[in-house]
């Protein structure tokens, strides 16, 4: 296999927008590696790319130019059916706003991305329970997200994020809409599912939610200005 | 790939979407509902009444009836015309001794409107005089007693068969006036039978029926009480069967020339040209009032596309997530596309439930509507097969719509 750990291997990167008539760098020149077991924490103002970098990640952008390996193979300009399948069977999404269905069970939520998936599972409801107990929500899976609280939505949200056993988890400033208590027990949440092994990139404005990361990357202006080791 | 759990999936997500817009569903249902139920209604109404026609056509005799009119003798023969004794009673004779193609023969001795007095109540009605034979041609069935006989025309005997109009209003109330008697121009008749009135309806209920108007006495009786000669005013006949019709309208005519001195001063009329109209009637009826339900169903999927798309709208977020963990396009069409045919499906049913309402209301208000279906089944099964596919087309557009949003902008949307 020529996988060997390595999750994602970007190099000159580039994302370009047209606004109007001006053009608009995102990206501009990315290179970036990704292995099994990191938390990285993504960190830059507005406008920095840092939301780009992870729509890419993510399989919901495709870079203008450069070259975009995930787990050893090429994907700088696979379609959009190909990208839909790796988002359903590869990556989990973890959002600000939580973004759970309304409508769904709390349990329904959960096993959505299995169903667009088309994964082979034999019991999906038995497997939402099972990652429901991974974020310590079981007792709520007949609930609909309206009857939760804040923190609570997002443990959900990172249950469904976990069903498919992804790569990769993308979480984009999943503490933002939570108050100081619920922060830190998302955080210590996801700090335990890396002792059982995830990979986990987050972006985020707060330092004390970065500072959990073992590796921090600074965008600026489309570019990576900074990449340090824990 | 599975395309099946694809659309159960859809056809779920569909019923619980519009499970929980009730008001909003039942409201984008509404034209569907209207559209189907004028369909089925509109179509179960005019079979009725078509229908009512078609007996009543088949009850004078059908296709297999002729006529045989007086009329004026052609230029050639105007100025001998007068050696032809017109149409008598000896051409009925000569019909029924010369031509076995023809079943039954009877003339028609019209005295038209007349007054009929009993009980000291008067009422118009239509007197003719007939054959035993004419109980052959024109279908009524006899509620009481027995319709003219070969010894009534014998013996010219005061007797009449009352149609259920006169048996209703001179005898209000009576049931069977069979052995009554009724005075026509200051004549006494006895009463020998009575026709059943059409329909299962009381005796001269709502409406006009026309129909129920007529009175029939002995032709011989006619003739000799009221015209004082033996002119018939026209003569039927009732073919025995389609396929000798053309010889036996040849020999009627050569039958009647002779006896008329061969003075062409007759025709003879079938039905077929009636039978065309009833056709022309039938599907003018069928195409017109199959367009107007065609359009109302139309409206109907439009309402449907314009709720289907203001859905969309409200829901761009949802579908942005959606789309983010991992559903294709083709997925949200699926979902968008079914939620649109489970409207339009659960509008349709509506509206069959609504049309069977709508026909029994037409059953009691319309005049003769007993024939009225309540469950037309071929007119429902148009309608809720169009229904359906009218919200499969009025779903595409909102679907396609949904399907290509892009999942970035799709979750940015507020």
């Amino acid at each position: 296999m020529v996988d060997s750990g390595k999750v994602f291997e970007l190099s000159a990167i580039r994302r370009i927008y047209k606004v109007g008539s001006e053009l608009v760098y995102a990206l501009d020149g990315v290179d970036l590696s990704i292995h099994d077991r990191e938390f990285i924490a993504v960190t830059g103002t507005s406008g920095s790319g840092k939301s780009t970098l992870m729509h890419t990640l993510g399989f919901m952008d495709s870079p203008t130019s450069g070259r975009m390996d995930f787990e050893g193979r090429d994907v700088s300009a696979i379609g959009r059916g190909e990208r839909a399948r790796l988002r359903a069977t590869r990556i989990g999404f973890v959002f600000q706003a939580f973004n759970l269905l309304p409508k769904l069970t709390v349990l329904d939520n959960v096993v959505l991305p299995l169903i667009y998936g088309r994964m082979h599972v034999k019991d999906k409801n038995e497997l939402g329970i099972q990652v429901l107990q991974r974020v310590g929500m079981e007792h709520r899976a007949t609930h609909t997200p309206g009857q939760l609280s804040g923190g609570e939505r997002q443990r959900v949200a990172i249950a469904r994020s976990l069903i498919n056993q992804p790569r990769l988890i993308l979480a984009d400033e999943p503490t933002g809409n939570l108050d100081s208590k619920n922060r830190g027990r998302i955080m210590e949440l996801f700090a335990s599912l890396m002792e059982e092994g995830i990979t986990l990139a987050l972006v985020t404005h707060d330092d004390e939610v970065a500072a959990y990361a073992k590796r921090r990357i600074r965008m600026q202006d489309g570019r990576i200005v900074e990449d340090s080791e824990k | 790939m599975n395309p099946v759990g694809d659309i159960y999936t859809g056809a779920s997500n569909g019923l619980r979407e519009v499970w929980s817009n009730k008001v909003r569903s039942l409201l984008s249902m509404s034209g569907i509902i209207l559209g189907v139920a004028a369909l089925v209604a509109m179509v179960g109404i005019v079979q009725g009444m078509l229908g009512n026609m078609r007996a009543s056509f088949e009850r004078s005799g059908g296709v297999l009836k002729l006529e045989v009119h007086p009329r004026e003798a052609p230029e050639s023969q105007q100025h001998i015309a007068g050696i032809s004794p017109g149409m008598t009673w000896r051409d009925i004779g000569a019909i029924e001794k010369a031509i076995p193609l023809a079943a039954f023969v009877s003339p028609i001795v019209d005295m038209e409107w007349e007054r009929f007095v009993a009980n000291g109540r008067r009422e118009g009605a239509i007197l003719h005089g007939v054959t035993p034979d004419f109980a052959g041609i024109k279908k009524n069935e006899l509620l009481y007693g027995r319709f003219i006989s070969d010894y009534d025309i014998e013996t010219k005997s005061p007797v009449i068969v009352v149609g259920a109009h006169l048996a209703e209003t001179l005898f209000r109330g009576k049931g069977n006036v069979v052995g009554e008697q009724l005075r026509v121009r200051e004549q006494v008749y006895t009463i020998i039978g009575q026709i059943k009135p059409l329909g299962n309806s009381t005796p001269g209920g709502r409406g006009f029926n026309y129909e129920a108007r007529f009175n029939y006495i002995s032709a011989t009786t006619a003739m000799g009480r009221y015209k004082g000669d033996d002119k018939v005013n026209r003569i039927e006949i009732l073919a025995a069967n389609t396929e000798t019709m053309p010889d036996l309208i040849g020999q009627i005519e050569n039958t009647l020339t002779q006896t008329h001195r061969g003075i062409l001063d007759f025709e003879v009329r079938t039905q077929e040209e009636q039978m065309v109209e009833l056709k022309k009637l039938e599907n003018s009826f069928t195409y017109s009032l199959g367009g107007i339900a065609g359009i109302s169903l139309l409206v109907g999927g439009i309402g449907i596309m314009n709720v289907m798309l203001a859905s969309v709208s409200e829901r761009i977020r949802e579908i942005g997530v959606r789309k983010a963990i991992g559903a294709r396009s083709h997925d949200i069409f699926i979902q968008f596309l079914a939620e649109a045919v489970v409207i339009s499906l659960l509008g349709g049913l509506l509206g069959l439930v609504a049309s069977v309402g709508l026909l029994s209301l037409a059953r009691d208000l319309i005049p003769q509507g007993e024939n009225i279906n309540l469950v037309p089944v071929t007119a429902m099964l148009y309608g809720f097969v169009f229904s359906s596919l009218i919200g499969l087309a009025s779903g595409i557009y909102p679907a396609l719509r949904a399907s290509r949003l892009d999942p970035i902008d799709a979750l940015r949307y507020e």
